[in-house]
C-alpha cells in the first residue's frame, strides 16, 4: 500500500525564524548626490564609505571629546556569527566601515551577508544574505569593505563579483549585475562609491593575474555607463611600459579593490591601484607595468585617466597603492595625500598628479629608496631563481589598506603604521587562468615585528607615535572631539589626544580589529561604532597572529 | 596505485552509516545532473533515503546560473529539515517523517554550494551535499583579453 507523503510545503526565507521585523525605515530615499557632497556637515550621518568624498575619515561630532571619552561605555553589541560552510572559512573578517542614515545602521560581512541595525539599540531590522560559492577565487579572505546608500537603496559587491542594489526598508534586491570574471580569479570587496547618479566599483584578483578595471553603473538600472582598463592594451597610452612582444598586459592585475575619493569641481575620482602580476617576477614583465601601483585621476562621467602618478615602478614586493587618496587643501592648493604600501607618504597636486613631496612613514624600509623629489632606487628585490631575499617592509606593506585619517585642525594624518619584514623567494611559474600568479615563495616574520598609531603633519613630519609591538591592521578615526579611536590586533579598542598620541581610553573587544570605525549621532546623542573580527590575508599581515581567532561583532559606543 | 576497484571499496566502507566512520563522509555518494524547462527554469529532486543520513544525489549538477525548483522527499524514518542557499536568504523548509516539499533557488555561477539538514548532527552525519552550478559568467562580465591558457 503506498502512503501519502506528508506535505512539507515550500522552503522559506530562513530570516523567517527569527525576531526580525524585516522593516526599517525609509532613510536612504533622501540620500543623494547633492547630499553625499554636503557629508561633512549632517555629522550626525556617516552616509559614504569615508564619511565624505575627501577620505578624511573626520568627523565633526564632538559631545565625545577628549575630556569625556574616558566614560565611553558599550552601547550596543550585534552578533553576526559565522555559520555553515563557507568559502575561505579560515580567512573570514568583519572589514567594514558602517554607514548610518538617520538612525539606520547599514554594514556588511563576510560571505554576502548585510544587516540593517537600529543605531541606537543594536536592533536587527532586516538581513540580506548573497549565496557565495564555497569555491569562489579569493585573495585573499572572505570579507567585504562596506556599503553605498541613495535612492530607496543599498548597494554592495560581493566576493563572487556580483553587485546587488537591495531595497532599504526591506532588505529586497532590486537588481543585480555581474561585475566580474570568477573564473578568470576576480572577485570583489570594495565599497561602492555613489557619484551623481552612478556607482562607481572595481575588481579583486591581482594575485590571478587578472587585468584590472574600475567600473561606472547606473544607480538606477545598474546598466554599465563605463569601464576603464587600469593595464593598457597594445597601442594604448602606458602600454610602452609594457613588453610589446609579450602576453603581460593581458594578466597584469592592477586592481582597484578600495574605493576612491573624489573631487566635485575637478570631477575627477582618485583610485588607487593594486600590484602588477605576478607578484614577485618582474623578469616577465619588463618595464613600468602602468597603472599598477597608481593613483589614476579618473573622469567621473567617461572614466578617462586624466593623469596618473606611479609610487612603485615595476613593483617586485606586492606594494599596492590601493588604500585612500586622502584630499586635502593647503597654502590655497588642492593635494592629495598618500601613504603608501612601500613605506613613503606621497602629497601630490591633484589638479594634475605633480608631485610635492614624498617622506617616508615607517621605521625600516630597505627595499629601496624614494627621495623626496620622488627618485625610485631599488634595492633589494627577488629577482633570482630560488634565491631567498629578505625586505622591509613586507608584503602588507607599511599601512595595508586599512585607512588613515585626517584632522584638519591640526593639519594631522594619523596612520595605522605597520612595520614587518618578509622574504621572498622567486619560483616562476606559467600562467593559467583562475591560479595563484605570484612569482614567489613568501614568507613573512613570524617576529620581530612593531606597528603605531603616528601623526604626521601634511608635511611629512611626525608629531607623536602610539607604539604598538605589533602591526596596526584597522583603520583611524579621527574627530573634532579632539579624538582619535583606532582598534589593535589584540582586540584593544582605544582613543588617543589628537595633539599629542596619549591613551585616552581603551576598552577590551574580544577579538582583534581589522576594520573602519565610524561615528553618528540619534536624538542628541554621539554614538562611535567598530565592525570587530579579527582575520583576512593574516599570513601576509602578521602570520604571528594568524592563530589568534575570529570575531563576528558590531560593537558601539556611547557617553 | 589503488585500482578502481579498490577505491569503490574504499569509499563504500566509508559511505554509509556506523561503518569505518560514524556518519557517511561528505561528498563521497551519488551525482546526478537537473533537467532544464524550455524557460531555462531548473529542476530537480533531492532525496533523503531511509537509514542513510545522506541526500541522494550527494551531488546535484545545474547546467548554469539561474533558478532551479527542487523537490525534496524524506524516506527516512526520522525528522530532518533542509538549509539551502539562496540569493537574498537562506531557504529553510523541514522534512518531518515520510515529507516532501518544494524550494525554490536562484544561485549566482559559475561554482559551488553545501547545503545540508541543520537538525542534531545531520550535517555531520553525512546529510549534506553539493549544488555544482556550471556554465561561464555573461560575455559582458568577461575581461577584455584573448582567450588564456587553463589548468
Amino acid at each position: 500500500m503506498t502512503v501519502e507523503y506528508v506535505d512539507a510545503g515550500e522552503a522559506f526565507d530562513h530570516s523567517q525564524l527569527s525576531s526580525l521585523p524585516h522593516s526599517a525605515p525609509d532613510v536612504t530615499r533622501g540620500i543623494n548626490y547633492e547630499r553625499i557632497l554636503q557629508a561633512r556637515s549632517e555629522a550626525q550621518n556617516w552616509i559614504t564609505y569615508y564619511g565624505d568624498y575627501d577620505g578624511k575619515r573626520h568627523s565633526l561630532l564632538d559631545q565625545i571629546n577628549a575630556e569625556n571619552v574616558k566614560n565611553l561605555k558599550v552601547a550596543w553589541i550585534h552578533q553576526a556569527s559565522a555559520t555553515g560552510m563557507i568559502a575561505s572559512t579560515s580567512t573570514y573578517a568583519f572589514e567594514a566601515c558602517p554607514l548610518v542614515v538617520d538612525g539606520v545602521m547599514f554594514v556588511t560581512g563576510w560571505d554576502g551577508w548585510l544587516w540593517a541595525l537600529d543605531a541606537t539599540t543594536g536592533e536587527q531590522l532586516w538581513r540580506y544574505k548573497h549565496a557565495i560559492p564555497f569555491d569562489v577565487t579569493l585573495c585573499c579572505a572572505n570579507v567585504n569593505r562596506g556599503c553605498a546608500v541613495a535612492n530607496g537603496k543599498v548597494y554592495m559587491v560581493t566576493q563572487n563579483a556580483q553587485l546587488v542594489a537591495i531595497d532599504a526598508t526591506n532588505g529586497r534586491k532590486v537588481w543585480q549585475k555581474t561585475i566580474g570574471d570568477v573564473r578568470a580569479g576576480e572577485s570583489a570587496s570594495i565599497a561602492p562609491l555613489v557619484i551623481k547618479d552612478t556607482l562607481i566599483t572595481g575588481s579583486a584578483g591581482g594575485e590571478y593575474g587578472v587585468r584590472g578595471h574600475i567600473d561606472c553603473w547606473d544607480l538606477e538600472t545598474g546598466e554599465q555607463r563605463w569601464r576603464t582598463y587600469t593595464v593598457p592594451k597594445p597601442g594604448e597610452p602606458g602600454s610602452e611600459t609594457w613588453p610589446d612582444d609579450g602576453e603581460a598586459w593581458q594578466r597584469g592585475g592592477a586592481n582597484h579593490w578600495v574605493t576612491g575619493t573624489y573631487d566635485p569641481e575637478l570631477n575627477l575620482y582618485y583610485a588607487g591601484t593594486g600590484n602588477p602580476a605576478p607578484d614577485f617576477d618582474g623578469e616577465v614583465r619588463p618595464g613600468d607595468n602602468l597603472y599598477s601601483d597608481s593613483v589614476v585621476a579618473l573622469d567621473a562621467d567617461t572614466g578617462e585617466i586624466k593623469w596618473h602618478y606611479q609610487f612603485t615602478p615595476h613593483d617586485l614586493w606586492d606594494y599596492d597603492s590601493t588604500m585612500e587618496m586622502t584630499l586635502f587643501e593647503r597654502d590655497g592648493k588642492k593635494l592629495l595625500a598618500h601613504f603608501d604600501k612601500n613605506g613613503y607618504m606621497f602629497v601630490l597636486d591633484r589638479t594634475n598628479g605633480e608631485l610635492q613631496h614624498v617622506t617616508p612613514f615607517v621605521d625600516r624600509i630597505d627595499w629601496g629608496v624614494i627621495t623626496r623629489d620622488g627618485k625610485v632606487t631599488p634595492r633589494k628585490y627577488p629577482d633570482k631563481e630560488g634565491e631567498p631575499c629578505h625586505f622591509y617592509p613586507g608584503p602588507a606593506g607599511a599601512k595595508e589598506w586599512t585607512h588613515a585619517s585626517y584632522n584638519p585642525d591640526h593639519d594631522l594624518f594619523y596612520v595605522p603604521v605597520a612595520d614587518v619584514g618578509a622574504t621572498a623567494t622567486r619560483r616562476r611559474r606559467e600562467f593559467k587562468e583562475g591560479m595563484p600568479y605570484w612569482g614567489a615563495a613568501v614568507e613573512v616574520d613570524i617576529d620581530n615585528m612593531a606597528g603605531s598609531v603616528s601623526a604626521f603633519d601634511s608635511h611629512g613630519e611626525e608629531k607623536w607615535r602610539y607604539r604598538l609591538d605589533m602591526p596596526m591592521a584597522a583603520s583611524t578615526l579621527s574627530t573634532a572631539g579632539n579624538v582619535v579611536f583606532a582598534g589593535t590586533p589584540t582586540g584593544e579598542f582605544m582613543a588617543l589626544h589628537a595633539e599629542t598620541g596619549e591613551k585616552l581610553w581603551s576598552f577590551q573587544c574580544g577579538s582583534g580589529h581589522h576594520s573602519s570605525p565610524s561615528t553618528y549621532m540619534v536624538d542628541g546623542k554621539q554614538y562611535i561604532t567598530v565592525p570587530v573580527g579579527w582575520g583576512g590575508w593574516l599570513e601576509g599581515i602578521m602570520p604571528g597572529m594568524s592563530g589568534q581567532g575570529h570575531g563576528a561583532a558590531v560593537i558601539t559606543f556611547s557617553l | 596505485m589503488t585500482t578502481a576497484q579498490e577505491q569503490a571499496d574504499l569509499l563504500a566502507a566509508i559511505g554509509g552509516q556506523n561503518k569505518a566512520t560514524m556518519g557517511a563522509l561528505l561528498g563521497t555518494g551519488s551525482i546526478a545532473k537537473a533537467t532544464e524547462r524550455a524557460d531555462g527554469t531548473m529542476e530537480a529532486t533531492i532525496r533523503i533515503p531511509e537509514d542513510a543520513m545522506v541526500w541522494e544525489p550527494a551531488v546535484l549538477i545545474l547546467p548554469h546560473a539561474g533558478t532551479v525548483e527542487l523537490t525534496i522527499v524524506n524516506d527516512d524514518k526520522n525528522t530532518h529539515a533542509c538549509l539551502l542557499p539562496s540569493n537574498g536568504d537562506k531557504k529553510f523548509i523541514g522534512l518531518v517523517n515520510h515529507s516532501k516539499g518544494r524550494a525554490t533557488l536562484e544561485l549566482d555561477g559559475p561554482g559551488y554550494y553545501w547545503y545540508g539538514s541543520p537538525a542534531g548532527n545531520d550535517e555531520g552525519r553525512g546529510l549534506t551535499a553539493a549544488i555544482v552550478v556550471t556554465g561561464e559568467v555573461p560575455p559582458e562580465a568577461k575581461l577584455d583579453r584573448p582567450a588564456q591558457p587553463r589548468p
